[in-house]
C-alpha cells in the first residue's frame, strides 16, 4: 500500500499540567473522507492547531505526504503548512468581515501569487493575467458553494450557514491536498446540513481532496465518513468504519457516561 | 426579507471595475490636469501664504496617507512616523547643505566626513532619504513585529523616541539641539503635490491588488490569513518599509519647506497629529487620510478668527490666544462621539461611485 498523504506519530501536546492530546496516532490515505469525533473538550480543536502549526506538540511529529511539518525539530509557521498543501476551516468561524466575500475567497490565491508587488502596483501584465485568473477561480468556488449572487457583499452580513460555506470555499482558493474542516455543519440546519454533506462528497469525488472533518452531529459523520477517530481526554479510545465505532462500548462510555450506557444496556 | 438600501448606496449598482477602467484612468488624469491648473493659478495669483499652507497640506496628505498603511489598512497600530519624517528630514538637508553653510552651523563640534564635504541636489537627495528611512524601518520591523496590539503601540513609541533623543544627543551628525539652520527653501507646489500624486498612485494601487487585500486580511484575522498561506510578517513589513519610504521624502520635503530643522520638531506631537488626521478622515481608507490631513491644515488656520477680538450681540470679548486648540478638541471629542468611523469609514473615492451618485435612480 502506498505512503498515507498524512501520518501522525505518538503527537502530544501538554498545556501546564493538562494533557491535551495524548501520544495520538492517525494515517489518512489520500483521497478518503474521515472523521474526528469525541465529546466537547475531547481535544478535537487542538489536533487541527497541532496540524496546521497553530500549536506545537509537546511530542510526536506530524508528516505530509512524508515531509515533517510538525514536531521532530520542524517548527513550520501555519502559512509554510497552508503552502504545502493543507488548508482548514475554523470551529469559531474567522472569516474577514469587513472584506466582500469575493475579496475572502481571493485573499486565499495570495498564497501562491507568484508576482511581485513592484509588478502589482505597475500593473505589469504577469500580474494582470494573474489577478484575472484568480477572479475567475474565486468566482467558480463561490458557484460551487453556492455564494455567487453574494460575492459583493461583506462577509459579516451572510447567514451563519453561508458563512461556514465560505469558509470552506476560501480554504479551498488555497489549493490544498488535504482539507481539515471544524464543525462545518454546526449551526445549520437539517435542510442546509444534507446540502453541506453532498458538497463535501464532491469536494472528494470529483476534487480528488483528502478530508478530515470534526463534528458533533452524529447523522451528518456516520452518513458520510468512510473512517471515525474518537478521541477523548486527547487519547484515541476508538477507529475504524462508523458502524464499528457506533456501538464500540467505549465510545457509548465516553458520550453518555457509565452509568447510563449500564442503564441503557440493561434495557435493551 | 431584505433591506433595501437606496441605490446609490447599493454596490450592486456600481459597474464592474473592469468594464470602466479606461474611463476611470482618463477621469484620474483629467482631474490631475485640474489640480495641476488650479495650483498654476495659486502659484501665479495667490499670495506666499497661500502656497506654504498648500505645500504643507500636501506634505501633511503625503504622511498621513502613508502611515494610513501600516495603521489603517495593515491594522498594526503603531506610533513612530515622528522618527521615519525626522530620519528623512536630517538625511535630507545633511545632503544638500553646502559645505560652507555646513561649516557655519556645526560650532560645537564639527560635522563628520563625509557628511561635511558632501552636496548633491534635491531629487537624488529625497531618493536617499527615503532609502535610508526605509531601511531603519526594516531593521526596526524585526523586533517590532514580534509584539502586536497595545504592544506594538508601546514598542513604536520607544523607537519613536529614541530617533529624536539621538539627534538631540549626535552631535556631531545632527548639531544636537541646535539643529539644521539655512536650508535652502527648494520646495514649492510642485515638488510638495508631486509627491503626493506618486504616493497615492502607489498607495491606491498597492491597496487594490493582492497584496493590499493581504494586508486586509492581516488586519481583519491575522491567525486566519495566516493559516490561508498569507506570510503575516513580511506583509506588515512590506507595510511599515514602504509607509517609512514616503514619509523619510515627506520629512526632506518639510525641511527644504521651512529651513530650519531641530529635535523638537519631531516629537511625539507630530505622530499624535497624524493619527488625528487618518482617524478623523476614517481609519483605513487612502481617500480619508489625505480628507483628513487638508482639513486639519487649513482647519487650524480657519479656527484663528476665534482667537481674534469680536463683538457677538453687542459684547465685546477680546482675544483669547489658545482659543482654537479649545475649539479644535471640542470637534474632535463631538467627532469621535458621532463618527467613529470617521469622515469616510473605510470607504475609497472612486469614479465608479461618483458615476452610480449622479446616474439618476431608476424606479422599480
Amino acid at each position: 500500500m502506498s505512503r498515507p498523504l498524512l501520518q501522525v506519530r505518538g503527537l502530544t501536546v501538554r498545556f501546564g499540567g493538562l494533557v491535551a492530546v495524548d501520544r495520538l496516532d492517525l494515517e489518512l490515505h489520500a483521497g478518503r473522507l474521515a472523521g474526528l469525533i469525541g465529546p466537547n473538550g475531547a481535544g478535537k480543536t487542538t489536533v487541527f492547531n497541532l496540524l496546521t502549526g497553530r500549536v506545537r506538540p509537546s511530542a510526536g511529529q506530524v508528516l505530509l505526504d512524508g515531509r515533517t511539518i510538525a514536531g521532530n525539530g520542524a517548527r513550520l509557521r501555519p502559512d509554510r503548512i497552508n503552502k504545502l498543501g493543507l488548508a482548514r476551516t475554523f470551529q469559531n468561524i474567522r472569516l474577514f468581515n469587513q472584506l466582500s466575500v469575493l475579496d475572502n475567497v481571493l485573499v486565499g490565491f495570495h498564497g501562491r501569487l507568484r508576482a511581485g508587488f513592484v509588478s502589482a502596483v505597475l500593473r505589469l501584465p504577469g500580474y494582470c493575467r494573474e489577478e484575472e485568473r484568480n477572479r475567475a477561480r474565486a468566482e467558480d468556488l463561490l458557484r460551487l458553494v453556492e455564494l455567487d449572487h453574494l460575492s459583493q457583499e461583506k462577509a459579516e452580513n451572510l447567514a451563519y450557514g453561508q458563512q461556514r460555506l465560505l469558509e470552506i470555499a476560501r480554504a479551498l482558493a488555497t489549493d490544498p491536498r488535504l482539507l481539515l474542516l471544524d464543525e462545518p455543519a454546526a449551526g445549520m440546519n437539517p435542510q442546509e446540513s444534507a446540502a453541506l454533506a453532498r458538497l463535501v462528497s464532491r469536494l472528494r469525488d470529483q476534487m480528488g481532496l483528502t478530508i478530515l472533518l470534526i463534528e458533533h452531529d452524529m447523522r451528518f459523520v456516520m452518513n458520510l465518513c468512510e473512517e471515525l477517530t474518537v478521541l477523548d481526554h486527547g487519547a484515541v479510545i476508538a477507529r475504524g468504519a462508523p458502524h464499528q465505532v457506533q456501538n464500540h462500548p467505549q465510545v457509548i462510555e465516553a458520550y453518555l457516561g457509565v452509568d447510563q450506557a449500564a442503564g441503557e444496556a440493561g434495557h435493551a | 426579507m431584505r433591506l433595501r438600501l437606496p441605490a446609490r448606496l447599493n454596490p450592486g449598482h456600481l459597474a464592474p471595475a473592469h468594464q470602466t477602467r479606461r474611463r476611470d484612468s482618463l477621469l484620474t488624469a483629467a482631474a490631475g490636469l485640474g489640480v495641476a491648473g488650479l495650483l498654476w493659478l495659486a502659484q501665479e495669483f495667490a499670495g506666499g501664504y497661500v502656497v506654504h499652507m498648500l505645500c504643507v497640506a500636501a506634505i501633511y496628505a503625503t504622511l498621513a496617507a502613508s502611515y494610513n498603511l501600516i495603521n489603517g489598512v495593515t491594522g498594526q497600530f503603531s506610533l513612530e512616523p515622528n522618527a521615519f519624517v525626522a530620519c528623512g528630514a536630517y538625511v535630507t538637508a545633511l545632503l544638500t547643505l553646502s559645505p560652507l553653510e555646513k561649516e557655519a552651523s556645526f560650532i560645537l563640534e564639527p560635522l563628520i566626513w563625509p557628511l561635511s564635504v558632501i552636496s548633491i541636489p534635491l531629487l537624488p537627495a529625497l531618493v536617499i532619504a527615503g532609502l535610508v528611512t526605509a531601511f531603519m524601518a526594516f531593521l526596526m520591523g524585526f523586533p517590532v513585529f514580534r509584539v502586536r496590539g497595545d504592544y506594538l503601540a508601546i514598542v513604536t513609541l520607544g523607537f519613536g523616541e529614541v530617533i529624536r533623543v539621538v539627534a538631540n544627543n549626535a552631535q556631531s551628525i545632527t548639531n544636537g539641539p541646535l539643529g539644521l539652520k539655512g536650508i535652502t527653501q527648494l520646495t514649492n507646489l510642485w515638488w510638495a503635490w508631486g509627491l503626493l500624486a506618486v504616493t497615492l498612485f502607489v498607495l491606491v494601487r498597492l491597496v487594490h491588488s493582492s497584496y493590499g487585500l493581504a494586508m486586509m486580511a492581516i488586519r481583519e484575522d491575522e491567525t486566519a490569513a495566516e493559516a490561508m498561506g498569507i506570510n503575516a510578517f513580511w506583509h506588515k513589513m512590506l507595510a511599515f518599509t514602504l509607509s517609512a519610504f514616503f514619509e523619510g521624502v515627506a520629512g526632506g520635503l518639510l525641511a527644504h519647506l521651512i529651513t530650519t530643522i531641530s529635535p523638537t520638531l519631531f516629537t511625539f506631537f507630530l505622530t499624535f497629529n497624524l493619527l488625528i488626521m487618518i482617524v478623523v478622515g476614517g481609519l483605513g481608507s487612502t481617500t480619508g487620510a489625505v480628507l483628513g490631513a487638508m482639513l486639519f491644515t487649513f482647519g487650524g488656520e480657519w479656527l484663528r478668527v476665534v482667537e481674534e477680538p469680536m463683538t457677538i450681540l453687542g459684547l465685546h470679548i477680546p482675544g483669547i490666544p489658545g482659543m482654537r486648540m479649545v475649539i479644535f478638541s471640542l470637534i474632535l471629542v463631538t467627532f469621535m462621539i458621532f463618527a467613529r468611523q470617521g469622515l469616510l469609514g473605510r470607504n475609497e473615492f472612486s469614479w465608479r461611485w461618483l458615476a452610480a451618485v449622479f446616474k439618476p435612480r431608476r424606479r422599480p
